[in-house]
């Protein structure tokens, strides 16, 4: 056992950490203070994406033949972790979980029109799954897709489809067998220009971020915009899931907070002239949080680990969900109680600690422990899969 | 970045298995348990002559030289099984006096290695804190040494050659080895909760050999002490959640496996959870012990998730097994009673907490 990054990992991990302070500039910053830009899509955004993609590390973790550099899953999260601490809005579903399906199940012309503009950075895709009736139980979604010669045509409401307000497609699931008994088996990928007719957004704001309902009303796209096998659907969207959760808990932004917090802790006087941090109480939720992280940086390295072996246990993958998502919402409630008061003051106020970012994070907390497959699922996974235990029927 | 064990660390997991597996069903755990002290003798040999013994002893000392993380490989199969052996307090302590006793104790480690001689180390004292600087008091005369002051739980000390005690020096803390036998040691057997022999043990001006006056060594012993503890609690926890996955699969109420019912199959998702960060915290301070890094933070936090976990686990496990979970008959009542031990043992989670915080506090403040 050896629990260390090999020197070539850590080479990565210093390149990549000292390539995105160029990348978060003020200007960006400054950007992300509109609320509509927090989640990238400003035009600072834009730049800044494309001359990623420019620079050749969009492709990371992409096979050669598109023109990636086959980096294995541990890079792939040692660039995550950088990324993510550095606070850029990297459109990761995008790049990594949306791109690759594209890649390889996309018509030529997705490859040739959408897959290579992704590459360049040029392209955000929102995803477009969940419904007003359908969040966890998301096969049972009823937004209608129906042949009519060449073409499709799209009937139905999405939910919660964040970045749709500036991504230029909508990864889209959509029925196209109604026979309610199909479930899964009725469901179908498209790719939907944003600039297609009959497609709309409102925005939904919610306690911490923007995101949006998507309409889509009697729209009509070519069947090239189809994305695998009619009635197939359901296979690419839990592929796409998969991937995307370990990204979800990754270690290197949370720890960035604690540091942060440490230091201004030992940083702020009180008014008898000692240090907040010499206080018994801050030492002790810091010391929970360097606990926590302890256990959480070992997960995902553990997990980056396993899935460049070839060896991820599906058990192993929800425990780091449930653990993760639940330990961050823990995590800023304990640094949040050592700024006390001041941790409810807003970015920009008088007075924020850290810019706000903590008063924030917490606010957007809960949305992993019931999004990304909420947590009673992957804790039901992890009693069968991990412990043999039967389930309920469902 | 690896995370696999070796070809020889899984041969020791498989021969522990084998030795361990075979001498602790049930029956043979209960005929020990009415014996006066909770050691299995025979086992003992048996894992001797399997040269488990001398798994992380060197090669001069009639060991194996694997080293300390594969020594918790084997102490992770004693707490699967709650076998009556006390891996801990012997094995532990070897490493130790070989580390810094040096040739002088060639023939004493050659016969822990042989399942002959057994040793221990003393690390609570009765009013003060694990990580503090102890009470007991260590003075220098002409003929040498001489300790005195007071050790709580002192594992298995009336079968001991020697027993490893910190104590305070003009110059410092520092590391001694103390013969429990002598006269000037007074030795009253203590009942504790896993029913392990432990003893109050006092000390009134006992010859001591000094091993080590150097600060970082009385922390790397306590450091691998500790990491020893959550190694175990890891077996301990790990065979809890099992038993209780299986036994809810079995037992019925209303018609249907009670582990069908999702607050159920959830407590024990949520020990599986506790039990893979125990183990990957643990794991992570046993390979720093192992290169010979600073290890204390990651020790402190093993420690911290051995409290949690061993008090949730075994909780959690008790609660789905129902009565069936506290009876004496049925085995799950063993590692609750262990689970309960390790907790307390070389520093609960409030206290490691605290030395953990403190540690923080002087890496942030300049
Ligand atoms: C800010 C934000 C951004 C989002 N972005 C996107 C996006 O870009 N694209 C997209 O498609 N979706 C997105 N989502 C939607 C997200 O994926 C859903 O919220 C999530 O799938 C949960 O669905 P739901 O909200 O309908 O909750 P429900 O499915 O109604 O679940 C509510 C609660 O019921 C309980 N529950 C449900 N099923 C079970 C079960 N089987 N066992 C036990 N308990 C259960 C759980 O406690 C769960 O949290 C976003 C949501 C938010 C808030």
């Amino acid at each position: 056992m050896k629990i260390e990054f090999t020197d070539t990992q850590k080479a990565l991990q210093t390149e990549v950490r000292e390539y995105m302070r160029d990348i978060v500039t003020d200007d960006l910053r400054e950007e992300m203070k509109n609320p509509e830009y927090f989640e990238g899509g400003g035009p600072v955004f834009r730049e800044k994406f494309a001359r990623m993609g420019r620079d050749g590390w969009i492709a990371l973790s992409w096979p050669s033949a598109l023109g990636g550099r086959e980096a294995t899953p541990m890079e792939q999260y040692i660039f995550t972790e950088e990324v993510m601490a550095s606070g850029f809005p990297y459109p990761f579903l995008t790049t990594d979980a949306v791109g690759p399906v594209l890649a390889e199940h996309g018509s030529a012309s997705i490859r040739d029109e959408v897959v290579k503009t992704i590459l360049q950075g040029e392209t955000v895709v929102a995803i477009g799954y969940s419904e007003p009736g359908a969040g966890t139980d998301l096969a049972s979604l009823t937004t209608r897709a129906k042949r009519d010669g060449d073409d499709w045509v799209i009937n139905g409401q999405k939910m919660w489809t964040s970045l749709a307000n500036f991504a230029d497609y909508i990864w889209l699931a959509a029925r196209t067998d109604p026979d309610e008994s199909k479930k899964h088996k009725g469901l179908t990928m498209f790719l939907i220009p944003a600039d297609t007719p009959g497609f709309s957004h409102t925005p939904v704001w919610t306690l911490g971020v923007r995101t949006n309902a998507t309409y889509y009303e009697n729209l009509r796209i070519p069947d090239r915009y189809r994305v695998g096998e009619v009635n197939r659907g359901w296979k690419l969207i839990t592929g796409q899931l998969n991937r995307e959760r370990l990204s979800l808990v990754n270690h290197g932004p949370v720890e960035a907070l604690y540091r942060r917090t440490a230091q201004w802790a030992a940083e702020t006087a009180l008014s008898d002239g000692s240090m907040l941090i010499s206080r018994p109480w801050v030492q002790h939720n810091l010391a929970r949080v360097k606990v926590g992280l302890d256990a959480l940086r070992m997960m995902c390295l553990k997990q980056a680990w396993a899935m460049t072996e070839g060896a991820l246990g599906m058990a192993e993958a929800s425990a780091a969900k449930v653990y993760g998502t639940e330990f961050f919402v823990e995590l800023y409630r304990l640094l949040l109680e050592i700024m006390g008061q001041s941790g409810v003051i807003c970015a920009d106020s008088p007075g924020a600690v850290l810019q706000g970012d903590i008063e924030h994070r917490y606010r957007v907390g809960s949305i992993l422990t019931f999004g990304g497959g909420c947590n009673e699922i992957q804790r039901d996974i992890i009693s069968a899969a991990g412990l043999w235990m039967p389930r309920a029927e469902r | 970045m690896d995370f696999s064990y070796t070809e020889e660390q899984q041969d020791v997991i498989k021969l522990a298995q084998q030795i361990l597996g075979d001498q602790t069903e049930p029956a043979a755990l209960k005929l020990i348990e009415e014996q006066r002290h909770r050691f299995d003798e025979k086992l003992w040999q048996d894992l001797a002559a399997s040269g488990l013994l001398g798994v992380a002893l060197s090669e001069a000392n009639g060991g194996m030289a694997f080293g300390f993380e594969t020594l918790c490989l084997l102490i992770e199969e004693v707490g699967r099984t709650v076998a009556p052996v006390p891996v801990i307090p012997v094995l532990v302590s070897a490493l130790f006096l070989e580390q810094l006793g040096g040739e002088a104790f060639a023939s004493t480690l050659a016969d822990v290695a042989t399942g002959k001689t057994l040793l221990s180390s003393a690390i609570s004292e009765p009013g003060a804190e694990v990580r503090e600087t102890p009470t007991t008091r260590a003075v220098a005369d002409e003929e040498g040494w001489r300790l005195w002051g007071t050790k709580t739980c002192v594992p298995i000390a009336e079968h001991c050659a020697g027993v490893l005690v910190a104590a305070q020096t003009q110059g410092g803390v520092a590391l001694f080895l103390v013969d429990p036998t002598t006269d000037t040691v007074t030795l009253q057997r203590q009942h504790v909760t896993c029913s392990e022999s432990q003893y109050l043990m006092e000390l009134e001006g006992t010859a001591a050999t000094l091993l080590s006056d150097v600060a970082a060594d009385v922390t790397a012993w306590l450091d691998a002490l500790t990491v020893a503890y959550a190694t175990m609690a890891v077996g301990v926890c790990d065979r809890m959640m099992r038993m209780s996955a299986s036994y809810t699969s079995e037992r019925q109420q209303f018609g249907v496996p009670v582990a069908t019912f999702q607050a159920v199959g959830h407590r024990v998702a949520d020990c599986f959870i506790d039990v893979e960060c125990l183990r990957l915290v643990t794991q992570q301070a046993a390979s720093l012990i192992d290169q010979g890094l600073p290890a204390t933070d990651a020790a402190l936090s093993a420690k911290i998730w051995t409290g949690d976990a061993t008090h949730r686990v075994s909780q959690a496990s008790q609660h789905v097994h129902g009565g069936i979970g506290v009876d004496r008959d049925y085995p799950l009542f063993r590692y609750c009673l262990w689970a309960r031990q390790l907790e307390l043992s070389a520093g609960s989670s409030a206290e490691m907490t605290a030395c953990l915080g403190k540690r923080i506090e002087s890496q942030f403040s300049s």
